[in-house]
This record gives C-alpha cells, sequence and structure tokens, in this order.
C-alpha cells in the first residue's frame, strides 16, 4: 500500500508540476486563427489536461481525471455559474446533448445528431455552427467529436465522417462510413490515434455486423476496415452455428475507443449479438459481440480479445469505456483495463494479453453460472427469454451503459453509474429463424447509485443510493479530490471523491445528459456539464 | 398463405403502421395497410415457395428481409421502382409487374422489415398462461406471503382486494402488475413520506418528488410542500410496495408462471 500511496504522492506531484508549466501559457485569447498558425497537423499533446480536453474520454487513457486542483473539497462550494448554451437545432430525435465537448485553444466543440459547434469555453458565446443535411438515420444521440490541427471530425447518423474546417465550420470534406439502407447509423466520438481517424458505428435494429474503421485524416479515404466477427474458417467461427448467422451477428462499435501509445493498441468494446433477444439460432459464444477488443490501430488487426458476455440475449453490449490503468498487482507495475460492463461484471484485464485478472459483480445480476477458466461469465440458459417471461437482472438497460465512468488514481477507485435492477424478457417472435429484435423486456424496478469500486478486486468501498431512480449520467474526477456527475433529476453533483460526501450542487434543467469536463484558462477553473439541450458553465473565481 | 399466417401478417401491418409513427427510423417508412396486404397475397402467390412464407428465405431463395434491394427500396420509398427491373430480368424472375402492383409488393416487404425492428414487435407477451393455477394460489398463500396483504376473495383484504383482477386484466398486464407494481400510468398507492424539520414541525404524504438536496410532498389537505433537506432535516419514506420488489430476490420463474396463471383465474 506505501508503494501505491507513493505512487499516487508521486502522480500529484508530477500534476501539480504540469499545472505550474501549463500557468504561464494559460492567458490566451479564444480564437481558432491560433491554432492555424500552427501546423495543422499539430499533435495533441494528451499528457497533461490542464488548459484543454482534447478528446471524447479528455486523454487516451479513458480515466475522465483531471490533474485540476484549483476546484478541490474546500473551494468548490465558490464554484458558480458562468454561462450556459442552448443548443436550438436538431435532427430527429430530439435536442439531448449526449456529446462530451472537446476544449481546445478555448474553444468548445460539441455535437448533436448532424449539427455541430464551436463556442468560446469562457463565455459560451457561438463562434459557428455546422448543420448537416440529412438523408436519414437513427438521431437517439452524438456522442461528440474529434480534433486534430485545424480540423473538427463527427459522424453524421447518416453514416458519413465530416471533416470540418476549425476556423470557419465549413466542411472540408466527407466519406461515407456505413450504409444507413441497412439500419447502420453514426453516433460515435470519433478518435484521432497517429495519423488515422478512428470511426465507430451504431444500429441494433437489425441483423448486420458491426465494424470499425480508420480514415485518413487529411482525405477522409478509408484505411481499414475491421468487422466485429472472425472471418469463415477462423476457429473463433465456430462460436457461431454457421457463417449466415455470423455474418449477420451484430456486435456495434458504439462508444469511442482508448489507446495505449506505447503498446500501439486501441481498446473498444463491441454491442450485443444479433437476433438481439431470441439467440436460439445462434447457438454459440458469438464473437466477437459484447467483446472487448485490442486492434493494432495501423493495420487493424485483433491482437487480442475478451469476452465479458458471450452469447448475449439481453441486449448488454460491453461498449463501457475500456479504461486504463497503471496499476500495481502483488507490487508488480502493470498495464491493466479495467471495465463495469453493462451485463453487472466488472473486469480487470491485463491489457498487454487480454488475460483476466479479476472477474467479479459489481451490481445485482442473476444470469450467471459462475465463470470459465478465462474469467469470462458462463450464461445461465435458464435466464435467456422466453415466451412467457424470465425475471432477469440486471434489465435491458442494464447495470451500466454507455455513459463514461472515471477512475482516479489519486483514490485508486473506478466509478460507475450502477443500476440494480429486474425487468422480465419475452421472446416475441418464435420463429426457428427469429430476426431482428425478437423480443424485449417489460417492466422494472431499479435502483440507481454511484458506486466507487477498488480498481484492484471490484469490490465497493462506497455507495452512494440515489433517493429515487431516473436518468445517468456520465462521471469526472479530479485532483482536487472531487466527482462531478448528475443525479437522477436534476442536479449537477460533487463528491468527495475518497469518501462519498456530496460537496456542492447545481440545479439543471434537466439530467445531466453527457459527461462532464474540466479545463482550466486564464488561471480560472471550469466545470462543465450537458443537461438536455442545454450546456452549462460553471467557474471558480 | 394460410389463414392463420394471414392474420399474424395482417396484425403485423397495423402494428407496423401504429409503431412506425410513434417510434420508427428516420424516414419512417411507413406502410399503407391496405397495399400491403395487396402485396402480400401477390408475395404468397409468387414469391413465398421460394423466399419462404416468412418471408426469411428457403433454400430455394434468399431471405428478403436481409436483401440489399428490398432495404434500399424500403428506406428511400421506391416503390418498387427499383426493384421491377430486378425482378424482370431474370434467369431467376421475370415477372412484369405494373407500377402499382410494384408499390403493392413494396409496401408489403418494407413491412416484413419494419416489422423485426425494435419497435415493430407486439409487446404483449403470449403464453403466459403455462403455469400451474393450484402451485400459484399455494405460492400465494403460502411462500410468496401475497395473502398477508391481499385476499384472493371477498372483503377480507388488508390493502387489496384481489377478486375480478383476473377481468379486469390481461394476463400480460396482471403479471407485470404483480411483479412491478409501481410501473405504470395508474399507480394505486403512492409513496409515503414523513419530513421532520429541526425543532419539531413534521409533515407527511404523498412523495411528490426528492433528491439528496429538496423533497416535496402532497398532504391530506391536498396541499403541495417542499423542503430543503438542510442538516437536522430527516426524511423518511415508506414504499407501499416494497413487499413486491423484496419478492423479485425469490421469485424462481416457475414461481410467477405459476403466479400468473392462478390470478388470472380470479374472474
Amino acid at each position: 500500500m506505501k508503494l501505491v500511496q507513493a505512487g499516487f504522492l508521486a502522480f500529484f506531484l508530477i500534476s501539480t508540476a504540469l499545472i505550474a508549466q501549463t500557468k504561464s501559457a494559460a492567458v490566451k485569447p479564444a480564437t481558432t486563427k491560433a491554432v492555424s498558425a500552427q501546423a495543422a497537423v499539430r499533435p495533441l499533446d494528451l499528457s497533461k489536461l490542464t488548459d484543454s480536453w482534447p478528446t471524447y474520454n479528455g486523454d487516451y487513457s479513458g480515466r475522465r481525471f483531471s490533474p485540476l486542483t484549483k476546484i478541490n473539497t474546500t473551494t468548490v462550494k465558490q464554484l458558480s455559474p458562468a454561462w450556459s448554451f442552448r443548443v436550438e437545432t436538431t435532427t430527429g430525435g430530439g435536442r439531448r446533448l449526449s456529446a462530451t465537448p472537446l476544449e481546445v485553444d478555448g474553444i468548445l466543440y460539441f455535437t448533436v445528431p448532424s449539427h455541430m459547434w464551436a463556442v468560446d469555453a469562457r463565455s459560451g458565446r457561438k463562434l459557428w455552427q455546422f448543420d448537416w443535411e440529412s438523408k436519414g438515420g437513427e438521431a437517439i444521440g452524438n456522442r461528440g467529436a474529434a480534433v486534430r490541427g485545424d480540423t473538427v471530425y463527427f459522424e453524421t447518423e447518416d453514416c458519413n465522417l465530416v471533416a470540418v474546417d476549425i476556423h470557419t465550420g465549413k466542411e472540408k470534406w466527407h466519406a461515407s462510413i456505413g450504409n444507413p439502407d441497412q439500419f447502420y447509423f453514426g453516433s460515435v466520438a470519433p478518435v484521432i490515434v497517429k495519423n488515422h481517424v478512428m470511426v465507430g458505428i451504431s444500429g441494433d435494429d437489425f441483423d448486420i455486423p458491426g465494424y470499425i474503421e480508420a480514415h485518413d485524416p487529411e482525405t477522409g479515404a478509408l484505411q481499414w476496415r475491421w468487422y466485429t466477427h472472425p472471418n469463415p474458417g477462423e476457429p473463433e467461427a465456430k462460436t457461431w452455428p454457421n457463417d449466415e448467422a455470423m455474418l449477420h451477428g451484430g456486435g456495434m462499435t458504439w462508444v469511442a475507443g482508448t489507446y495505449d501509445a506505447e503498446l500501439n493498441l486501441y481498446y473498444f468494446g463491441t454491442g450485443n449479438a444479433q437476433p438481439v433477444i431470441n439467440g436460439t439460432a445462434r447457438p454459440g459464444a458469438n464473437l466477437y459481440t459484447s467483446t472487448i477488443c485490442a486492434l493494432n490501430p495501423d493495420t487493424g488487426k485483433l491482437v487480442w480479445y475478451f469476452q465479458p458476455n458471450p452469447h448475449d440475449t439481453h441486449d448488454w453490449d460491453a461498449v463501457q469505456t475500456p479504461v486504463l490503468i497503471d496499476g500495481l498487482i502483488a507490487g508488480q507495475t502493470r498495464k491493466l483495463l479495467a471495465q463495469a460492463s453493462r451485463n453487472g461484471w466488472y473486469f480487470l484485464l491485463d491489457r498487454t494479453n487480454g488475460k483476466a485478472l479479476v472477474s467479479t459483480p459489481y451490481a445485482k445480476q442473476n444470469w450467471t453460472l459462475g465463470v470459465d477458466k478465462n474469467g469470462t461469465p458462463i450464461p445461465n440458459p435458464a435466464k435467456m427469454a422466453t415466451t412467457n417471461g424470465t425475471l432477469v437482472s440486471p434489465n435491458q438497460a442494464g447495470a451500466s451503459n454507455w455513459f463514461p465512468p472515471s477512475f482516479s488514481p489519486l483514490t485508486g477507485l473506478f466509478y460507475v453509474p450502477a443500476y440494480d435492477a429486474y425487468s422480465v424478457y419475452y421472446v416475441y417472435d418464435n420463429n426457428k429463424r427469429p430476426e431482428g429484435w425478437a423480443g424485449n423486456d417489460r417492466g422494472g424496478w431499479s435502483v440507481a447509485s454511484l458506486r466507487a469500486l477498488d480498481y484492484k478486486t471490484g469490490k465497493v468501498k462506497w455507495n452512494h443510493e440515489w433517493p429515487s431512480p431516473g436518468g445517468r449520467s456520465g462521471i469526472l474526477t479530479t485532483a482536487g479530490n472531487l466527482l462531478f456527475t448528475g443525479d437522477t433529476s436534476a442536479n449537477l453533483v460533487a463528491f468527495n471523491a475518497t469518501t462519498g460526501a456530496i460537496v456542492w450542487h447545481a440545479g439543471l434543467d434537466g439530467v445531466v445528459s453527457n459527461g462532464p469536463i474540466t479545463y482550466e484558462l486564464d488561471g480560472l477553473q471550469y466545470v462543465v456539464a450537458a443537461a438536455g439541450d442545454t450546456l452549462y458553465g460553471f467557474v471558480l473565481r | 398463405m394460410g389463414r392463420a399466417l394471414r392474420l399474424v401478417w395482417v396484425g403485423m401491418l397495423i402494428l407496423s403502421c401504429v409503431a412506425g409513427r410513434a417510434w420508427g427510423q428516420f424516414p419512417r417508412s411507413p406502410v399503407e395497410a391496405a397495399s400491403a396486404e395487396r402485396g402480400g397475397r401477390m408475395y404468397a402467390e409468387q414469391c413465398a415457395s421460394c423466399h419462404g412464407e416468412d418471408t426469411r428465405g428457403t433454400a430455394k431463395g434468399p431471405d428478403m428481409i436481409r436483401s440489399l434491394a428490398v432495404l434500399h427500396d424500403r428506406r428511400q420509398m421506391l416503390y418498387g421502382k427499383e426493384l421491377g427491373p430486378l425482378l424482370a430480368a431474370g434467369p431467376v424472375h421475370t415477372f412484369q409487374y405494373n407500377e402499382k402492383e410494384l408499390a403493392d409488393l413494396s409496401q408489403f416487404l418494407t413491412s416484413a422489415v419494419n416489422g423485426i425492428l425494435r419497435s415493430g414487435y407486439n409487446a404483449q407477451p403470449s403464453n403466459l398462461l403455462s403455469g400451474d393455477a393450484k402451485a400459484g394460489e399455494a405460492y400465494f398463500n403460502g411462500a410468496g406471503g401475497c395473502s398477508k396483504c391481499h385476499a384472493s376473495t371477498g372483503d377480507l383484504a388488508t390493502t387489496g382486494n384481489l377478486a375480478g383482477v383476473g377481468k379486469r386484466y390481461s394476463a400480460a398486464a396482471l403479471q407485470q402488475k404483480f411483479l412491478f407494481p409501481a410501473v405504470g400510468l395508474r399507480i394505486a398507492r403512492k409513496v409515503q413520506v414523513t419530513v421532520s424539520l429541526p425543532g419539531g414541525p413534521v409533515y407527511s404524504g404523498d412523495l411528490v418528488r426528492v433528491d439528496d438536496f429538496t423533497v416535496a410532498l402532497k398532504d391530506k389537505a391536498g396541499e403541495y410542500r417542499s423542503f430543503n433537506r438542510t442538516p437536522g432535516t430527516k426524511v423518511t419514506t415508506v414504499d407501499p410496495f416494497a413487499g413486491h420488489a423484496e419478492l423479485l430476490n425469490r421469485y424462481t420463474d416457475a414461481d410467477i408462471h405459476n403466479l400468473t396463471t392462478y390470478l388470472v383465474t380470479l374472474q
């Protein structure tokens, strides 16, 4: 433990030093021109999340941990509203801001389906708005953008990757990322990895295979596409009854991945198998659905995989952010990967090879018969949907969902919005060859909590049960020993990350609908979160 | 196409029209029921023998739901304009359909695609009476502890008389009601809340909303009151359905099926 403490202390000191380094450069005007003066391909500095939040998760680790300390357990009570920005344009399904904003050089970039904004991160003033003329697609949400040099990228629901000039808000190019006729749609925040724009794909209404692909950041040209199923004839193809089932087996890549530059591995989870609820025509584990994958981003080749949820029949994807932790296990520094999966299980993997070190439930669950020798849960056939109903925990929405978790290296805790829940699963399509959804769950009972897990064991260190069930939100932790998240009603809440005590809150117009971020500009630390159609900025003055 | 199959299709058509409006994709590819029904008759006579009565293919012909041509026709709402040449070109097909026939066939195939989407299913489970009513009654009066609060006949109930419940609700609704009574539009009983303020005043009533910072209730007089949860303020809630929630940890699926079958007998 002393080693851990020493490690955290060292990290903290380094973080503080980094903050000190950036202070002198912190006073910069909010101008996109400042960026253009530099090289268009200036690499993002992800080593210090101080004056920027340049990727979906802030950095590549997925920890959503900021080294900033001005807002801390003592000062947070002075955190005050700075500005708000209301989105008044959308396409299709509402105006919910589920995007994590990026903050680069004092400008925020965020999205809803088919629309993107550049907004002054100090004042909330709109600089430009980009409107894509959508040709249709599922518009349930858009998780955000990616920035590289003077270009900002996002996906549209009609399956395009669009590159927009960061200064003017005008389109540079767009490239197809899928066929919307087949119910594919875009919603995922792209991730820039070296010379690749990593693009995930969405769509779970129809029996289509998922994939992930990389595009050239300058031209949009497709570099490679990797389908989330084995090639016919490979050993893993035996986890399907036949190629027809495998090639229509789902496995969407709904959530932005994480990246270890040293290993040159890109990590992401895949979605549920298809047909969704009735799995009788696809016996087997159904690789690589509901699987954590490690890919070489230069080649698109799979390096290893671990399947948290074999043969899914509950719509439980395993796309929850695979969080990269450099931790100490048995006195050894290890490269780890942690996921609190939708099926109620917490997994800690060795991210060099995908071997499971910990597989344990972190929420109520009743669907397994234990774990196999690889640490993969074994589904209980009796807990699959039936025509007369099967009581299952968690429910379809899952113990967790896409909402970003967080890991604080200060506390050693992994934080997740956790639901203990039940619902009843029914098969509606008893055809010998079910297609599409083929069933669903109904009703439900749930208790919503914010849960802090020991990353080494998955054991609950503290739990805050919300007084009523409701919405979910993403999580941010900081070196100020704070955790920011939304409650189930309409509050942005700050916790003492060590103890779980509430230390601050602000009432908003709705449930916090994205992952909050923080950044420091001109010596002032901001916290930004979205609720429904509005982005709220708070600042400590 | 058999009568039963036709009924299923008609049901799916109606549902796909309704569901399409409520939750469908954008564009929603709505279906005109009469047109799709005409297309269904054409399909049954000329296509089903190879592509399957359920449109999901046979050894002689591919799955129509997964056909890229059909999916393109559906999403673009082409009403068969691009399917026509494919159907006429041979060598397998040499159908010469007119514009109206193509539109009808297109509408039928669109409805088949819509029918397998998340929103396409009739969300009313069937086969809910597969349990053992006697075993359900025994569970009701024994291990389930239901009879401690509910009487099944007469007016002896303490919190609920279930006489006639099998008449008032469908089996599907009944099953959901005893499993998750706090879910739905008509919740018979509200969570009760008591707020004890520092210094003594105590307020009670139906819980309106609560979070970590405020609580609101409606008292017996119907007056709305809200309170800040300042230090020293004590908030206590009583869930009238706590017994139902506790059972979720104990039910077997057989218990649920038996109980459903039993409760339906309470006519």
